[in-house]
């Protein structure tokens, strides 16, 4: 579909403005400004390709299908930002559980049950897409961004990649400014800890 | 622990360096105390490298994806409910505005509605009244209308048309061509004109 010229120009608010009042070519124009960043926060936060993307689309049809309960007085991208890394982090938190029972079923009564129901990480072969992702998120950096807490990933991605300030990332995080600050520079100290070794 | 120079930077100094905008003193603190330089530039070096990480986009066709499951809206059917619902709870004052005017609507139906079950004798002498009145002043109009139809100049032409019935059937038919031939001319005039009429693009 040919872009409507003009788009460019216009900011958050006055393409949601529009997309509110059903053009398409608006709903369009937000999901290719925020496309590329929302996927490179969630792809950086779960480390999979395809999750990321299954995320980002989750992201999109919640966010534009609830446009009319947007309120303009916030920033359109803070809106968008909170909702992705939400699904990020519950993402993680059920993967978190899933870990959990990795040894079995705990309802199992016996040996045998146990090792039936225990997941065979074992066995999983990495598929090619899985060395691209590998070679994709492979640097020392992206390494060590992945052994933050979530938490702290959330906020120096946001900050130091995404480019947000101090006091959007307190309002896409539901988190007091101190606090952002605080989570911001203790990622910074486990990253240098991480990349230590590479100075040696 | 403290320096000649002035205590050691603070997350929040570095923070500040790191955008280019230290105060000079504590400017001067850094450019003399190791330790707070190499600090300093170990946690530069970390931003730059999260800075150039490089982008990363969604496979193709992403776009098409998500449109697939977004739920176009109506503007038509959502833009005036919205905007009212949006109105209505705007701010606390249109919020408070809203819910007295509820209260008084509902107070004074409850009140309407006490009273009637309360005074049900006055209600049905009042209905009578009103019946009577009525009756008597439709009747006085209904004479009125016939009196004033009898002395017309050519109400007695139109009792002798009446009174024959070959006069009547002809009338009457002359009265239905002239109804539908001005039925024909206003459907003419209200339809719709068949050649296309150019639009100003939106």
């Amino acid at each position: 579909m040919a872009e409507v010229p003009g788009w460019v120009q216009l900011t958050d608010q006055e393409v949601v403005l529009r997309a509110r009042a059903g053009q398409e070519a608006a709903y369009r124009e937000l999901i290719r400004r925020y496309e590329r960043p929302i996927f490179a926060l969630l792809f950086r936060m779960v480390r999979d390709r395809e999750l990321a993307e299954d995320l980002a689309q989750e992201t999109f049809v919640k966010a534009l299908n609830a446009i009319q309960s947007y309120r303009p007085e916030f920033k359109f991208s803070s809106w968008i930002f909170k909702i992705a890394n939400n699904a990020a982090i519950d993402h993680l938190r059920r993967r978190e559980l899933d870990t959990l029972s990795l040894d079995g079923s705990p309802h199992a009564e016996t040996p045998e049950a146990m090792h039936a129901t225990a997941l065979q990480i074992g066995a999983r072969q990495e598929s090619p897409l899985d060395e691209v992702e590998a070679r994709e998120l492979g640097g020392e950096i992206e390494a060590a961004i992945g052994q933050l807490r979530p938490e702290y990933r959330s906020c120096i991605l946001l900050r130091h990649v995404e480019g947000r300030a101090y006091e959007e990332i307190a309002e896409i995080l539901d988190l007091p400014l101190g606090t952002v600050k605080t989570y911001i520079h203790r990622a910074r100290n486990e990253l240098r800890h991480a990349l230590a070794h590479l100075k040696e | 622990m403290t320096h000649p120079s002035g205590p050691h930077l603070s997350p929040d100094d570095i923070e500040v360096w790191l955008s280019g905008a230290l105060a000079p003193e504590r400017e001067r603190h850094l450019e003399s105390c190791r330790e707070c330089l190499e600090r300093a530039h170990v946690e530069r070096e970390i931003v730059e490298q999260l800075s150039a990480l490089p982008a990363m986009g969604p496979a193709l066709g992403f776009s098409e994806r998500v449109m697939q499951s977004v739920i176009l809206p109506d503007p038509f059917a959502i833009r005036s409910l919205e905007a009212k619902r949006r109105r209505l709870f705007a701010s606390p004052k249109s919020l408070a505005f809203a819910a007295g005017l509820t209260l008084l609507l509902l107070c004074s139906m409850t009140a309407s509605i006490v009273w009637s079950l309360g005074h049900q004798d006055t209600l049905s002498a009042l209905g009578s009244w009103l019946a009577s009145e009525t009756g008597q002043a439709a009747w006085l109009a209904l004479r009125g209308i016939a009196t004033n139809f009898i002395e017309q100049p050519w109400y007695a032409g139109a009792r002798a048309l009446a009174a024959s019935p070959g006069r009547l059937a002809l009338a009457s038919a002359l009265a239905s061509l002239t109804y539908l031939a001005g039925v024909v001319a206003l459907r003419r005039l209200l339809a719709l004109p068949t050649q296309q009429v150019a639009h100003a693009s939106v």
